[in-house]
This record gives structure tokens, sequence and C-alpha cells, in this order.
């Protein structure tokens, strides 16, 4: 008896658990321009140009500003049960990643398509990025801190919302008392949209982009105007995505029979057994409808960051 | 000896009388909510520090309302920026909300009532103007908005930025 009540007490623990929306995670990082204006970056050569490439690792070693701002802006966000998740260990967690897949891609032949800032939204699960920078500007013996604040949806990159200005002049040419105040002053109208943000995420879900591609001459023989039954296979994907979408919310603006592109693709922030869905998840479950009877069509499901993901029908 | 008696219970009944006759005056003059507000610079970290100007007949009135209305403008009206502040949404920004809670705000804002925790007049700051046939009076106040926006998440009438989740 004592060991049903308690199995029954421990399933209904578990489901209040699973009835509860998970929290999205956040991060603070330092914005390109200020890693750049600052010395953190790194030169990279990419189809023949160099591109400069934000380099956290450096930044988080060698500025103590960039620290303490990084811990005030938690502290505020603890303050409003938000606690953020840390970059220097998001960091080392790529690095470990990094080398995993180092190994793994080798194998497959193939190199994935990511930015710095995907990878390391990707590898800390993050659902919004907030990009940090200030600058300190002279005012004949006065010094003056403009200060931007800007949340960055990981999964679409789109903007959130922002907070910034410019402190009154000051005497005092401490960097870290001005961004202290700066960040202070700042932080309740970013955080107001953070929550216009969030209602909104809530009521109609987790916008996402998705490109549905086909494999030139594949084994399988198909395209997007390949019939089954009165439907082409353009309409059967359409149909799907108007069922698995959250209120139907998705716009298709261009398809040709190789290609079509779905934007503003709104997907359920979790799925039913409470896990967070990223663009690739519901990209995998679409593959996995199509790879069932009647259609039996194999496809591959390439990652760009949380928000994009491209599905190719023909081929695995 | 009657007679010193006479005046103390007079005095002791004049006194209460007075002082609610002010008070209900300064809900006359106060009960609309009019007055102005502004930021008075940065504030400690969980405060806003604003200059919240008053109007009424009688200067000390204005006065006594300060801490009210700043309480009020911080929940209500924002305020806005400039030379060096940053200007602030109101805490309950869903249009309708005082009406919708006409009940908890009555008793918020009663005499004596909670907003008194929330503020406080920084000493030496007052300045009166006569304008027309009433004074306008301002006041800084510091604000405990952090403690303030918490109260009003527990009575429900704003959220939260973890409601939902």
């Amino acid at each position: 008896m004592k060991k049903y009540i308690f199995t029954l007490a421990l399933g209904l623990v578990a489901l209040v658990a699973s009835a509860q929306i998970k929290k999205p995670e956040l991060m603070v990082i330092p914005s390109d321009v200020w890693c750049i204006s600052n010395g953190f970056y790194t030169e990279i050569e990419n189809m023949g140009m160099t591109v400069k490439v934000p380099n956290y690792k450096q930044a988080l070693q060698e500025s103590m500003e960039l620290k303490l701002a990084i811990a005030k802006l938690n502290d505020l966000m603890a303050e409003r049960q938000f606690p953020l998740q840390s970059l220097e260990q998001t960091i080392k967690n790529l690095e470990q990643r990094r080398m995993e897949d180092n190994l793994t891609l080798s194998k497959a032949g193939n190199e994935l398509a990511e930015s710095p800032l995907d990878e390391v939204a990707r590898t800390a699960k993050c659902d919004i990025i907030l990009e940090l920078s200030w600058e300190m500007k002279d005012f004949g013996p006065k010094h003056s801190l403009s200060y931007i604040l800007e949340g960055r949806d990981a999964y679409t990159g789109k903007a959130i919302g922002a907070a910034s200005g410019t402190g009154a002049p000051s005497l005092t040419a401490d960097v870290d008392v001005l961004l202290e105040e700066a960040i202070v002053a700042n932080m309740d109208n970013f955080n107001n949209r953070l929550l216009d943000h969030f209602t909104e995420m809530q009521t109609i879900g987790r916008e996402i982009t998705l490109d549905v591609k086909v494999f030139a001459n594949n084994a399988a023989g198909i395209d997007l105007e390949t019939e089954y039954g009165d439907d082409e296979l353009i309409d059967i994907i359409n149909n799907w995505l108007q069922l698995n979408t959250v209120q139907g919310r998705f716009s298709m603006p261009y398809a040709s029979e190789n290609t079509a592109n779905f934007t503003q693709v709104r997907i359920p922030v979790y799925d039913e057994r409470g896990r967070a869905i990223d663009a690739n998840g519901f990209a995998k479950q679409l593959s996995k409808m199509l790879k069932k009877e009647p259609y039996n069509i194999p496809s591959k499901v390439l990652v760009k960051g949380l928000g994009r993901a491209v599905i190719i029908l023909g081929e695995k | 000896m009657r007679k010193l008696l006479l005046s103390l219970l007079v005095v002791a009944f004049t006194v209460p009388v007075w002082a609610g006759i002010r008070q209900k005056k300064a809900d006359k003059d106060t009960d609309q909510f009019r007055y102005e507000i502004e930021c008075a610079g940065n504030a400690i970290q969980g405060t806003y520090l604003v200059k919240v100007w008053s109007y009424s007949k009688k200067a000390s009135v204005a006065e006594n309302q300060c801490r009210k209305n700043a309480v009020h403008g911080v929940i209500f009206k924002g305020y806005g920026g400039g030379q060096g502040c940053v200007s602030q949404r109101p805490l309950a920004n869903q249009p309708g909300v005082e009406a919708q809670y006409k009940e908890y705000f009555d008793s918020f804002f009663a005499n004596g009532g909670e907003f008194q925790k929330y503020a406080s007049v920084m000493e030496g700051t007052t300045e009166t103007v006569k304008v027309g046939r009433e004074y306008k009076v301002g006041c800084v106040v510091s604000v405990r908005k952090d403690d303030l926006r918490k109260a009003l998440e527990a009575a429900g009438i704003i959220r939260g930025l973890n409601s939902g989740f």
C-alpha cells in the first residue's frame, strides 16, 4: 500500500513539473563592435576576404570591465528570477564540442555553416542573446559613457529590444562606476521589452525559418510537384505546417519545383514532453513524417543555428 | 483648575479635528492626482529618484502629498529622460489598470496606506512656487521601485518577468 501511495505521489510531482513551461535561457555577450574596437578579435580568410571574428575568450580573459558588466547584469537579472547563462562556461563547453565535432565532421565530409555567435548560442542552448557594448566619450575634463544593451532572439537573430543611452557628463573617469550606473539605469526598460517578447512567445510560439530543397536527380525521383493522390508534395508540406505550427502561422514567400522557403514559422516553444524545440527539431519532425508511408521520402536535415533549418529531400 | 482642564479638553478635541480637516483638504486637492513627475538623477540600485510637483491652495498640503504622488507616478505615469537621466515606463502600463483594481489602489493610497512604505522625501529638496491662487510644491522623492514592483506582482496587478514559466 505504501509503495502504491509513494508511486502515485511521485507521478503527481512529475505531472506538475512537466506542466510548468521552462524558462528561456539568457546569455550576455560583448557585441561585435565592442570586441573589434577593443582588439578582441581574430582575422580569418573567408572566400578571399579577411573577416574579423570576435574572440570572446580573449575578451573575458583580458577585460575586467566586461566581467564586471556581466556580473552586474547577472545580479540584476537574478533579482528578476532570470539568472544568466555563463559565457565563460559556454566557451569551455564549446571548445570541448569543437574537438568532438572536428572528428565527426571529417568523417562525414561536410562542414557546419555557423557563425561564432550561432555556435555559442547552440552550445549554451540559450534562447536570447544580450549583446552589450559601451564606449567612453570625453567632453573636456568630463567623461560620459554611451551604453547599448540589445536583446536578440537566438533562433531568428531578430532584435527583441534595446536599452541605450548616454550618461550625464561626469568628472569621474572610472569606467566601472559609469558602466554600473548605466546598467542599473537602463535595465528596467530592457526588461519591459523582454517581458513583451515573452508574452508574445507564450501566445504565438517561437519564430523560425525553414527551407525545403530537393537533391538534383535524386534516387527517390521526386520534386516538390510530385503528386500523392490529389495533392502535390508542396501541398502536403503546407498542410503539415498548418497543423503543426502555432495557430497555423507561417508564410511561404517563394516556392518552385525544387525549393520552398517558409518564413515566420511559429513553432511551439516546447513539445508535448516539455522539451524545447528548435528549428532543427521541428524540421526533423517534418522529415519523419515524409519518411513514412505513403511518401517514403528520405531527407537530410542541415543545422543552420537555432532558428533556421534546411531539409533536402530525395536522399539521405 | 477648571479653566485649565477645559482648555486642555478644547485643545485635545480641536487638534485632531483640525488635522482631519487639513487631511481632507489634502485629499480633495490631490484626489485627482494632479502632479508632474520628472527624473531627479541617477538613483541607487532598486530605487528611482524623482522630482514631483504637487498642486494645492496650501503649500503645506501639497508637500504632504509628494510621497503619494511620487508612488502614483512611478506606477501609472513613468517619466521622461534627458540630461543623463533615463526615461522609465510606468510599472503598470496596461491601459485601465487603475480602474480595474480600484479597490486595491483606494486602500493602497489611503492616508497611512501601504504607499508610504515605498517612498521617502529627500531632506532639503522642497521648493515652493506660487502659481495664481495656488501653490506648486516640488520635492525630490526616492521611490523603492523594486519592492513596489514585487508588491504589485504579488497582488497580480502586473506581470512578473517570469510569469508563465
